[in-house]
């Protein structure tokens, strides 16, 4: 037994798993070849893939892909394996594999799903662009999971007559929207002009932050509520909690 | 006057409405820009936990009505402003374009008469919608009294409408607001619900209750939210929790919200809605108002104890529901895993079950989680109790750490 290593694609890993599956392999890990370390006993094993691969042509149901690529898109350190087990059991279950959930597989995959779903959808909220160069609507996150291309398809409709662009920064990587489709590019091949904004864009900051200080109830106030519903990590990258994340900050400094 | 400064009067003087909910319909982006989520998404929380999904302004707060718990009452002496529906197009566009709403909430103070007021919120909408081409979430508060053709033409513009009830009795709004009456807002309700469809008013209506303002027991305003419900279909009714913020001889004396009890009317809506339960099974004549210690539901179940432990492999859908820690997700799930394979209470955390609370009342394939000898209503009432304050005791512990 030994680690199996693919391109670190969602398709290229579904490949990989097919062949697994269809050899009757049992892997005792799968990694992407970027980021592994070959060992004295596990050299790590690349396999011969089969290159007119394409998911669409797999005959499995659409809920399962999708569940698949959810769990892909999370930041768990054992998701391949957890993709290889869901992909196995969902041979003999088949369309019952969603009520499996005594099976540790079936529930960590749909725990992890549900994670990136839930942080996609607060980030369809949270995201903050502000207005550059030309009238671009630029904006920064640091997601836990890898929610870009959902985000920019929920962008891409909305914003369907703007310029938009948003960086991941902790995957250094961009969504470029030019009013047709959106491209998704790494910060590596990309450099970006200084970035100047616009005259207005101060103004409308200010009143968002009259309006955001505003609508609390004083009488309400309830600040533990206010973070549940909004946790720190996204603070940094909202316009209306920057001023409270550095205090919070400062605090953690003088402590 | 600076538009900074009025949106800081009129965003104080709408603060009050609890509704913030972006819900309930599928708007396309048909050329121009936004769209609506069907779930609702919320864009970001107040200091005091309250989402905020929507740009909630009035239009104006001159008010010609002296409604006594009112901030724009009539006699009050507060700065009094108005927006332009170009300065609102302004504002709702340039929110909306940096993805800080999800849409824009407009209400408005009643000015010369409810038809004038209308006619202005109708020209603003119709601005945003036909000028800007805006297709993002609009909910708009229809003005009681004016008339049909209006309400029509407000209704095929929005997403959502509301009319608020205010008060749960007449005689509370007799006493508290003169100038209303139920009437008129129920006449809107049934209007939008008779008329309701793709594109009038696709997300619904909603309303709402001043808690505590008046002598009504609990058991008034769920009656009251019952019949709205079913007369009516509303989507949601929203429990506002009396703030003092005027003084008159009238409204009560209390200097914190109830706030306890707006959370336990809101447990118990939920109840009503999703879970199958009857005002009459939470409250009667002899106790008309809610155990502020516990939630409705385990109230409830304390009180049934007869009825439970119900066995998890067995028990019909609505039977789960009535679980304390059984939600509607949960009982799902229990309902779909259960034909495939026997549950034991080690399945039930993972099928999203609160088993601190739901262990009291099940058996699983028979067995109770101890000796069934403590299936006996004191041991139960303490332990939940008990778990509630230790959980209220870290809380409280915690938040020393943050200040």
């Amino acid at each position: 037994m030994s680690t199996y290593l693919y391109d670190g694609t969602f398709p290229n890993l579904l490949n990989l798993i097919t062949k697994l599956i269809n050899h009757n392999i049992k892997p005792m890990d799968i990694k992407p070849k970027d980021n592994f370390e070959p060992t004295l006993l596990d050299e790590g094993i690349t396999l011969e893939l089969d290159d007119a691969f394409r998911v669409k042509d797999l005959k499995i149901p659409n809920p399962v892909i999708k569940t698949c690529y959810y769990v892909f898109l999370s930041s768990d350190k054992n998701k391949e394996l957890i993709i290889y087990y869901f992909l196995l059991n969902e041979k003999k279950y088949q369309n019952k594999i969603f009520y499996m959930r005594n099976l540790k597989c079936v529930n960590s995959a749909l725990k992890l799903a549900k994670q990136v779903s839930n942080e996609t959808h607060k980030l369809k909220g949270f995201v903050r662009f502000k207005e550059i160069n030309n009238h671009i609507l630029y904006s920064t996150i640091n997601p836990t999971s890898d929610c870009l291309h959902l985000l920019s398809i929920h962008f891409a409709k909305r914003l369907k007559q703007e310029y938009w662009i948003i960086k991941d920064e902790r995957r250094n990587k961009y969504s470029i929207y030019d009013k047709k489709r959106y491209y998704i590019v790494s910060g590596e091949n990309l450099s970006l002009k200084e970035m100047i904004d616009t005259k207005e864009e101060s103004k409308i900051e200010n009143l968002w932050l009259t309006f955001f200080k505003t609508i609390g109830i004083k009488e309400r106030e309830n600040k533990r509520c206010q973070m549940n519903f909004m946790p720190k990590k996204y603070w940094h990258n909202m316009l209306e909690m920057r001023e409270e994340y550095e205090k919070s900050n400062n605090r953690r400094k003088i402590i | 006057m600076t538009l900074e400064e009025k949106l800081k009067i009129l965003a104080d003087s709408a603060k009050y409405d609890a509704s913030c909910s972006s819900s309930g319909s599928n708007r396309k982006n048909t050329g121009g820009i936004g769209n609506t989520a069907y779930s609702g998404i919320c864009h970001s929380f107040a200091s005091d936990g309250r989402c905020i999904s929507l740009l909630k302004i009035l239009m104006t707060n001159c008010c010609i009505f002296d409604c006594k718990y009112c901030i724009n009452r009539k006699s009050n002496n507060v700065t009094r402003a108005i927006f332009t529906p170009e300065e609102i197009c302004l504002i709702t566009m340039n929110f909306y374009r940096r993805n800080y709403i999800e849409g824009l909430f407009l209400s408005s103070g009643i000015i010369k008469n409810p038809d004038y007021t209308m006619e202005l919120l109708i020209k603003t909408i119709k601005m945003l919608r036909s000028k800007y081409h805006f297709h993002g979430y609009i909910h708009c508060k229809a003005i009681p009294g004016a008339s049909t053709k209006l309400l029509k033409e407000l209704g095929s513009l929005a997403d959502r409408l509301s009319a608020n009830i205010e008060l749960p009795t007449e005689a509370g709004l007799k006493l508290l607001a003169p100038n209303k009456s139920s009437n008129k807002a129920t006449e809107i309700m049934s209007y939008v619900k008779e008329n309701r469809k793709r594109d009038f008013v696709p997300a619904g209506q909603s309303t709402q209750m001043i808690i505590g303002a008046t002598k009504e027991t609990d058991l008034d305003i769920l009656s009251k939210s019952s019949s709205l419900y079913e007369s009516y279909g509303l989507k949601r009714v929203f429990y506002s929790a009396y703030i003092p913020i005027n003084k008159d001889k009238l409204l009560p004396s209390i200097i914190t919200p109830p706030l306890v009890r707006e959370n336990r009317l809101y447990q118990a809506d939920w109840l009503l809605r999703f879970y199958g339960f009857k005002v009459p099974d939470l409250l009667d004549e002899e106790h008309p108002n809610f155990n502020i210690l516990m939630d409705p539901k385990a109230n409830w179940a304390l009180r049934h104890l007869n009825e439970f432990p119900k066995e998890i492999n067995k028990a019909s859908y609505y039977d789960l529901l009535k679980v304390p820690g059984i939600g509607i997700k949960s009982a799902q799930r229990i309902i779909a895993c259960r034909t495939n394979f026997k549950i034991t209470f080690e399945d039930l955390k993972k099928l999203g079950v609160v088993l601190k609370r739901a262990k009291y009342f099940i058996t699983c394939n028979g067995r109770y989680f101890i000796n069934s000898e403590y299936f006996k209503k004191s041991f139960i009432e303490a332990n939940l109790i008990l778990e509630d304050h230790a959980k209220e005791e870290t809380r409280k512990e915690q938040l020393s750490l943050f200040s």
